[in-house]
């Protein structure tokens, strides 16, 4: 039933398209207003909850003490999982992630893994033991483009993340805990294509009408991530275009932090 | 004078039988969020799904294509069916229909009647109990509408509304904006105003 | 319930926090806060901070479980891995959040006017973001008021508080600490319009004179709850009146 909404959802996008315009208005590179508020989840070391449009992320960043990879022994572990709860969207079920909540987390802790940003051998603390990083990422509200958000919370998130001291086998929260030293920030940038046209930060319907999806990631002046979605195909000079915009929008985007 | 009220606030000692109120050992009280005019002992809902009644007018979709007729979605909990034979043509997946309601049965499932398809146009989604203020009194929210956008506009009373042509941007945002302040009082000035201020604007939005 | 000697939890008549024995933690409530959901409330009590939004009514799922008399309420609580300030923990449900999923959502029954929606479904999902002792409580406070912005009749709207038992003084609304240490832990829920108990556990050791005192405590703040969960929902209204 969801389907044949969408249908008529896609050909009123597509009526607009034609026309220069989106259902909101907006320039086709343009972002809906964000709103970033870090420190938004006090049980955790870091945090941000992000608004893009009506869509709302929280990512919570959490220090544990792990065991390193065996091929990694002196070096930190970075986890990050995602969750598109069931109140963000009737689409969204309960239950084990779903494909598209375990692309999310990958794609977000591709770019930051990718970026270089995170010193992983300054999170070795002693043989067999190192600091792990949980980053979790919440979809409260979803209307569209959630990697945008993610990737925002996420590495808001970590610029607000603070590194709680190992002593005695434990980790101790009890102010002596430091920032989290970070060398960049890696962002991420969602475009949708639309019978030939190429928009940024696509609505929930705009989703719904893509022939294909893609996500860049930038970390100063490079790309540190890229994942195509969906099942129409890019073009050369299309790409070319939407990693120019990225690395336009980039700077701006990271004022929100 | 009325008053908001909340779920389980006593509204009267008397019995008062209305959408949204319900009544024990004879008094009645809110069961929903809405406004209560003691005078008038009139209650109005602010927020709450849709309740058919016969001689509803609504906007559906075909959501399936069955050998002998169309499964239509209106935004109930349960589908209703419509025969082939109710139709002149026949019909395609998402068309989208204006329709009537004949019968609601005991389970709240109900049947439609005299339907019209609408070719082509958008659909918006509001809560159905806003949709009085929508059309206004006499219908004079929804004239004003039309006026000032040229658009085509059939409003359902279960939430779903038909836009096609026109200043179909503005028609929207005029609507969501009814929507949001359904319970403020001017309300048909302050969309006159809306709509006279962004007739030829292109406020921007985004960043 | 430990009940832990060596820690006092009361010291000259007040809690470690500063407050009397009989008084609530600081609550806030905002209604509306998600645009997909049909209603939502965020409840920040204390260092809880959950977040409940509702559906419906909307198609039942699983069908077999449809009724032909009333409307399903299926109720969905759930503790995040970030939820403690102690370490990460697991997603997903585990036996505490299904037990509390369906106490939660049999106090709910109570009100909700199922009989309204045959064949239908509500749904209600709770997400604890944060949990500092007494999220069950905090929870059905965020539902109640999720509910009635989603405009699901509702005969009242519920409040809930707990008491419990440290140092041997029943005290109301007990923190994280209080409840590691304490020796017992008494959760309620109560319809105000009548004082009808709609949820009710309890856990550890009292005598009938304290789980009494307990229910004194619950029962006398359950109008300023109320009060709070109203202005909420009020303010939901009140704020687009301004714009």
């Amino acid at each position: 039933m969801v389907e044949v909404m969408d249908e008529i959802k896609k050909s009123y996008v597509k009526l607009l398209l034609n026309n220069g315009e989106r259902a909101d208005k907006r320039g086709f590179f343009d972002y809906r207003t964000i709103e970033s508020n870090k420190g938004a989840i006090q049980t955790s070391d870091g945090s941000a909850w992000v608004k893009i449009g009506d869509t709302q992320v929280i990512a919570s960043v959490k220090f544990d003490v792990v065991t390193p990879f065996s091929d990694r022994p002196e070096e930190g572990v970075l986890s990050t999982s995602a969750e598109l709860l069931p109140m963000a969207s009737p689409t969204f079920e309960p239950g084990p992630p779903s494909e598209e909540a375990i692309e999310l987390a990958r794609v977000v802790d591709r770019a930051i893994r990718s970026a270089e940003i995170i010193d992983m051998k300054g999170l070795f603390i002693e043989p067999e033991k190192v600091y792990g990083i949980y980053i979790d990422l919440y979809v409260l509200d979803y209307d569209g483009n959630y990697m945008d958000a993610a990737s925002l919370a996420a590495m808001a998130a970590l610029r607000n993340a603070k590194v709680p001291a190992y002593r005695d086998g434990t980790l101790v929260r009890d102010g002596t805990e430091k920032p989290l030293e970070l060398k960049g920030d890696a962002l991420e940038f969602t475009f949708v294509k639309i019978g030939g046209h190429i928009l940024l930060d696509p609505s929930l319907d705009e989703e719904h009408s893509a022939d294909a999806r893609l996500t860049i990631g930038i970390c100063g002046d490079k790309i540190c991530s890229m994942q195509k979605n969906g099942r129409g195909a890019l073009k050369r000079y299309e790409v070319e275009k939407m990693v120019d915009v990225s690395l336009q929008k980039y700077n701006e985007m990271k004022k929100h932090l | 004078m009325r008053r908001i009220v909340f779920p389980g606030e006593l509204l009267s000692d008397k019995r008062i039988t209305s959408r949204g109120i319900y009544v024990e050992n004879g008094k009645s009280y809110a069961a929903l969020i809405g406004f209560y005019d003691d005078e008038k002992e009139v209650f109005i809902p602010l927020e709450g799904a849709y309740e058919p009644n016969v001689g509803d007018l609504l906007i559906g979709i075909v959501s399936d294509v069955k050998p002998n007729g169309y499964v239509i979605e209106v935004g109930l909990p349960s589908d209703t069916f419509m025969s082939a034979r109710d139709f002149r043509e026949p019909l395609g997946m998402g068309e989208i229909i204006v329709a009537k309601v004949k019968s609601v049965s005991e389970t709240r499932s109900i049947s439609l009647a005299d339907p019209a398809v609408l070719k082509g146009g958008n659909i918006i989604k509001i809560s159905s109990v806003k949709i009085p203020r929508v059309i206004g009194k006499k219908g004079s929210m929804l004239s004003q509408i039309k006026d000032a956008t040229k658009s085509k506009i059939i409003v359902g009373k279960n939430g779903w509304i038909w836009i096609k042509g026109g200043n179909e941007y503005l028609a929207t945002k005029a609507i969501l904006k009814i929507e949001k302040e359904a319970h403020t009082s001017g309300l048909t000035d302050k969309i006159g105003e809306f709509l006279k201020n962004n007739e030829n604007g292109d406020e921007h939005v985004g960043q | 319930m430990s009940g832990n000697e060596n820690i006092k939890l009361i010291v000259d008549g007040k809690r470690l926090d500063g407050r009397e024995l009989d008084e609530m933690r600081p609550l806030k409530i905002t209604a509306g806060l998600l645009n997909k959901a049909d209603g939502s409330a965020l409840v920040e009590w204390g260092g809880n901070k959950i977040l409940a939004a509702v559906y419906g009514p909307v198609e039942c799922f699983p069908r077999h479980e449809s009724n032909p008399y009333k409307a399903k309420l299926s109720c969905r609580y759930l503790m995040s891995p970030f939820a403690s300030k102690d370490e990460h923990g697991r997603a997903g449900p585990n036996r505490r959040s299904i037990e509390l999923s369906m106490v939660l959502g049999k106090a709910l029954e109570n009100v909700v006017m199922l009989e309204k929606y045959p064949r239908a479904m509500i749904e209600v999902f709770i997400e604890v973001l944060q949990a500092s002792g007494g999220t069950r409580c905090a929870s059905l406070v965020a539902a109640s008021v999720a509910l009635a912005n989603a405009g699901i009749p509702m005969k009242d709207l519920p409040v809930a508080v707990a008491a419990g038992k440290i140092d041997g003084k029943v005290c109301l609304d007990c923190s994280k600490d209080e409840d590691n240490f304490g020796q017992a832990d008494v959760p309620i829920a109560l319809a105000p319009r009548n004082n009808d108990i709609l949820l009710l556990q309890m856990d550890g050791l009292m005598t009938k004179d304290e789980f009494f005192k307990a229910l004194d405590y619950i029962e006398k703040s359950a109008p300023e709850i109320h009060r709070l969960e109203v202005e909420a929902l009020r303010k939901a209204y009140e704020e687009t009146d301004a714009q």
